[in-house]
């Protein structure tokens, strides 16, 4: 072994105390290092995973492609997989809707369609069919037995008459809860009968693809040559179908890879400045014996390698022991996070446990690990980088006369007439003052982190953001759609045709019991001008009944309910402003608003800007009066009904109401108790990550007050000592410990509660102008600023009495007698 | 035992052991011995006769295996260690070999710290009166690593003084000191026990300084060799 390296490791041994002490520090740097990445990939991979399972594999799909071109597609090179799906007809049943498909083996993978039983149509009398669809048909059937379907068929251009044919079963689907609840189903037939039934040259296939990925392309890109290949081969635009939801999921997710890497950053920087501070603090008292090496012949460089070795072999026992806790503590935590249910996609979180439990998902890298390891070696060589530097410059001579050598001492200074316990500390802790400074900013770090964040989680109510997100209790819209070719009726252009919401349906939810009132909020659609490039825009109008809030929420400008009557004036949401940075009170939009099938000009003056919740918005942030918005109509332009219950939760009305909706078929409906459960779910969960990760924070932060404190005593041991001989007793010991810990306590406690406090409202107003977890009122995080003072003062007054059990362990001849 | 008013200290077959079998060290080994109030007295022997180990058990700063220490008649043993932590800041004032002053405070801090921590006040004239005495009446704002080795000892014999306890226990106080320094230092604790009508114990391994004292007390492996 090296010399360099064999010194550095006895020292290691040596400054035992003081290396367990970033031996702590460091593991739990590894294992949050560590354990954070891991999560948040095992948590994206899972979602892909579920996604995967969820939602078809297909791309996109091309519709009506003809033989000739299928043949041309699938030898295009961007295209790595394709299935074909030819529509024969529909089975003629009075109460259900049977899709009778051929779809070819890789169509079938790419839709993910797989059979319960048996095996898929060969010959042309052969069906694939469900336990359902026999129910529909008033038949019963096994494997090989024969059923009568009745159906049409697709020819020229529409279903032809019904015709009658025995089928023999081949095979069994499973029906899922959508099949059975909607009575829709899909029956497989065989290609033969395809083309037995229907004309050469009338057969059209949907083609179904994956294009080539072996390049990492972005959804964009993927999306455009989904787009150019169909150019290539004159496929018009209204017959692609782009599949977003499994692109979505499978393709670069692009904000959870920086929220990653900035909370490794905060790890990192929380590691450094503790195991920093460490060194710091116990650097002095380690001069004279690099004075020492130095007078025997060490080089600068050799006294840089013995304190950075010293830490990296310190580093070689925690950091496999910080990975080990990692590996086991990350399962856990993605068990936690996976057990909450999200009540409004129960299929995806009951999918998302399955995959977990099924163990598809591995959760461990060797990359992470690696990952982990690297950077956690980073923080120490970052943390050693000052004290290598100071070692190395001390000066020989000078570390070798003086007991206190690389500190300036004053050689006089004004005193106490008298001393008591408390100036004894003062003395102490201001002689010290750069050592107390680094130990309580060092700590208050993690302290105002810790209150920032406690801010914002302490703002995020489950009750207040179920309330921002919705008016009333209940809120009713049409089904509205942008660009669903397969749908057109849900345009808005047609929903104002006929719309749902009309006064009869208003009357008859007034109407019911526990009702108290609907409010209507109407919209225009605009286009043209400053929203050229968006779809969708809106004018909102709002009734009357929000005066007030509206009026309230103004940020900058001045306006009155009454000006937006006219419908010259609007408010613009500060949302708004993410999109159009420039837009500002004064500015004249010209607007194209569109209503049914005529659209025509209007100039509006910017009269205010606001920050109104979700409810209110319904993200149109351009806010006129109702009155206003429904003038520039022919039509009806109700875009929602907010009804107020008498209860916030009851069963009875939401039945009543879901009737309604179901009825309908084209509205639909969110409830209050729906967001609150949403929020009240995922609030929970994510406190608890937040303050179990600041809480290892803090952990990791306390090894340097316990640093300072033991430190502190150890230098002072024979002056403690000494203190004692002429007459200091156990409990004035003990006092003025307690006394010296209060200091860093009080000073952490300050900065930390106090600037924490300080800092935490503009992050607050950040969330809420940006609509961070529809955060509206600060609350201040009370509960989490008496927490932190209670445990800082615990920890403190347990440190002292541990210290000073410790100093008494050795007689006071020893202590006197002592010195390094 | 009944003790003797006259008698300032009393020591009655004192025992103090270290470790054991081949190890044992007998440190003190049943030593007795008496002083008078007012009276400097100087303990003699070679390095490891167990002078310190029974100067510390004098000063309460250690606990013997067996016997007695009376102090104006307390026996001190029988305090438990705060009230015996008490009792050292009020009847008893030490002087080291390496002055051991506490170098976060000043000279005059230095010394009122024994009032200090009992809770007296100052009596400022007191004070300025042994700072006088000691000649560092001008050093009083003076930290310690700014004091020769002489002034550091001569601040520690003020801090022993200033509490004006019942007997001063001084261990090797010149040991560190050079030969001019050591006259000096030597007289300045004599001129005390004097002017202040102090009770001074000096243990040294100097046969010349012990000269200086009223009466030798002469200690080999553990036991009074010669009084």
């Amino acid at each position: 072994m090296k010399m360099t390296t064999r010194i550095a490791f006895d020292n290691m041994r040596y400054h035992k105390s003081r290396n367990i002490l970033i031996g702590i520090a460091l593991i739990l740097t590894t294992l949050l290092l560590f354990v954070v990445p891991t999560v948040g990939r095992g948590m994206i991979k899972l979602q892909y995973a579920v996604t995967d399972r969820l939602y078809p594999a297909w791309h996109a799909l091309y519709r009506n492609v003809d033989e000739e071109t299928v043949g041309e597609l699938a030898a295009h090179h961007d295209i790595s997989r394709y299935g074909l799906r030819g529509d024969a007809g529909d089975m003629n049943l009075d109460k259900a809707s049977v899709a009778m498909l051929y779809v070819d083996e890789a169509g079938l993978e790419l839709y993910k369609m797989t059979l319960a039983e048996g095996d898929i149509p060969r010959q042309e009398d052969e069906i694939v069919v469900s336990q359902g669809i026999l129910k529909e048909l008033g038949q019963q059937g096994d494997i090989d037995d024969t059923i009568t379907v009745p159906y049409q068929i697709y020819r020229g251009g529409g279903l032809d008459y019904t015709q009658q044919k025995e089928f023999r079963i081949c095979g069994f689907f499973e029906d899922s809860e959508t099949n059975l609840e909607k009575h829709v189903y899909t029956a497989l037939v065989s290609e033969a009968f395809l083309r037995n039934e229907i004309p050469e040259d009338e057969i059209t296939y949907r083609f179904l693809l994956q294009i080539a990925d072996e390049d990492n392309p972005t959804i964009t890109e993927i999306e455009d040559r989904i787009k150019s290949i169909a150019g290539q081969f004159g496929i018009p635009e209204d017959d692609i179908n782009i599949n977003d939801d499994y692109l979505a999921a499978n393709y670069v997710d692009p904000v959870t890879v920086p929220v990653i890497i900035l909370i490794m950053g905060i790890i990192v920087l929380a590691g450094v400045i503790t195991i920093y501070s460490i060194y710091y603090v116990s650097m002095n008292q380690r001069i004279q014996e690099f004075g020492r090496m130095k007078a025997i012949g060490a080089t600068r460089r050799q006294i840089r390698q013995i304190v950075l070795r010293e830490g990296l072999c310190i580093a070689a026992f925690t950091v496999p022991a910080g990975l080990l806790a990692g590996t086991l503590i990350s399962r856990a935590v993605m068990k936690v996070f996976v057990s909450f249910d999200s009540p409004k996609d129960s299929l995806y979180s009951e999918t998302m446990r399955a995959v977990f439990e099924e163990g598809e998902v591995s959760l461990w890298c060797w990359r992470v690990y690696l990952l982990a390891a690297t950077v956690t070696l980073c923080t120490v060589y970052f943390s050693l980088v000052r004290p290598m530097h100071v070692a190395a410059k001390v000066s020989e001579v000078e570390a070798m006369r003086m007991q206190n050598a690389g500190r300036k001492q004053k050689s006089r200074r004004k005193g106490y007439e008298f001393l008591t316990i408390a100036r004894l500390t003062r003395r102490n802790l201001t002689e010290n003052k750069k050592k107390s400074a680094v130990t309580i900013l060092a700590m208050a770090v993690t302290g105002v982190f810790l209150m920032v964040v406690a801010t914002v989680l302490s703002c995020a109510d489950p009750r207040e953001s179920a309330n921002s997100s919705i008016l009333g209790q209940y809120e009713i819209s049409p089904v509205e759609e942008l660009g669903n070719k397969e749908h057109p009726e849900r345009e808005w252009q047609e929903i104002q045709k006929d719309n749902p919401l009309n006064e009869a349906l208003k009357q008859q939810i007034e109407a019911l019991p526990g009702v108290e009132k609907v409010d209507v909020f109407s919209k225009a659609r605009i286009a043209g001008g400053t929203f050229e490039e968006e779809d969708g825009e809106a004018l909102n109008g709002i009734p009357p009944e929000y005066a007030e809030e509206l009026e309230k929420g103004i940020t900058k400008g001045k306006v009155t309910y009454e000006e937006l009557r006219s419908g010259d004036k609007v408010i613009i949401d500060s949302s708004l402003l993410r999109g159009h940075p420039k837009l500002d009170v004064g500015d004249k939009l010209n607007l194209t608003i569109r209503d049914g099938e005529r659209s025509f000009e209007k100039e509006v003056e910017v009269a205010a800007i606001g920050s109104y919740r979700f409810g209110l918005t319904g993200y149109n942030w351009l806010i006129m009066a109702k009155e206003a918005v429904d003038r520039m109509s022919g039509y009806n332009s109700s875009e929602a009904f907010h009804v107020y219950a008498d209860k916030e939760y009851d069963p009875e009305l939401e039945k009543a109401l879901a009737d309604i909706v179901d009825a309908s078929g084209r509205i639909q409906m969110r409830t209050w108790q729906e967001e609150f459960d949403e929020w009240n779910t995922v609030m929970p969960v994510m406190a608890g990550a937040c303050y179990a990760f600041l809480g290892i924070l803090a952990v990791i932060s306390v090894m340097n007050l316990i640093n300072t404190m033991v430190n502190s005593v150890h230098v002072r041991k024979k002056e403690l000592g000494m203190m004692q001989a002429i007459g200091m007793s156990d409990s004035q010991l003990m006092k003025m410990l307690q006394l010296e810990g209060l200091f860093y306590t009080a000073g952490t406690l300050v900065i930390s509660v106090g600037g924490g406090s300080l800092l935490g409202y503009p992050v607050f107003l950040y969330a809420r102008e940006n609509s961070l977890m529809e955060i509206r009122n600060y609350h201040y995080p009370a509960v989490a600023a008496c927490a932190v003072s209670v445990v800082l003062l615990l920890l403190q007054i347990i440190l002292a009495v541990g210290i000073a059990r410790s100093v008494r362990k050795n007689s006071l001849i020893e202590r006197i007698r002592f010195s390094e | 035992m009944k003790t003797d008013s006259s008698k300032i200290l009393v020591v009655d077959d004192l025992v103090k052991y270290y470790g054991a079998g081949e190890n044992l060290v007998r440190a003190v080994d049943h030593s007795s011995l008496q002083i008078e109030r007012g009276a400097f007295t100087a303990i003699v022997g070679r390095s490891g006769s167990g002078k310190s180990t029974l100067l510390h058990l004098i000063g309460g700063l250690d606990r013997p295996d067996e016997g007695k220490v009376w102090i104006e008649g307390k026996d001190i043993f029988s305090l438990k260690d705060d009230r015996l932590a008490q009792f050292r800041r009020k009847k008893i004032g030490f002087i080291f070999q390496d002055f051991n002053l506490i170098p976060s405070l000043n000279v005059w801090e230095n010394i009122v710290l024994p009032l200090g921590l009992d809770n007296r006040r100052v009596k400022r004239e007191d004070v300025r009166e042994v700072l006088e005495k000691i000649g560092l009446a001008d050093k009083a704002e003076t930290m310690p690593n700014a004091l020769s080795g002489g002034q550091k000892q001569r601040t520690a014999i003020a801090r022993a003084l200033a509490a004006r306890p019942a007997i001063i226990l001084a261990d090797e106080p010149t040991g560190n000191l050079d030969s001019q320094t050591e006259m000096e230092v030597m007289s300045l604790m004599k001129s005390c026990v004097t002017d202040f009508g102090q009770t001074l114990v000096m243990i040294t391994h100097d046969e010349a300084i012990a000269q200086m004292a009223d009466r030798v007390i002469e200690i080999a492996d553990g036991k009074v060799v010669s009084d």
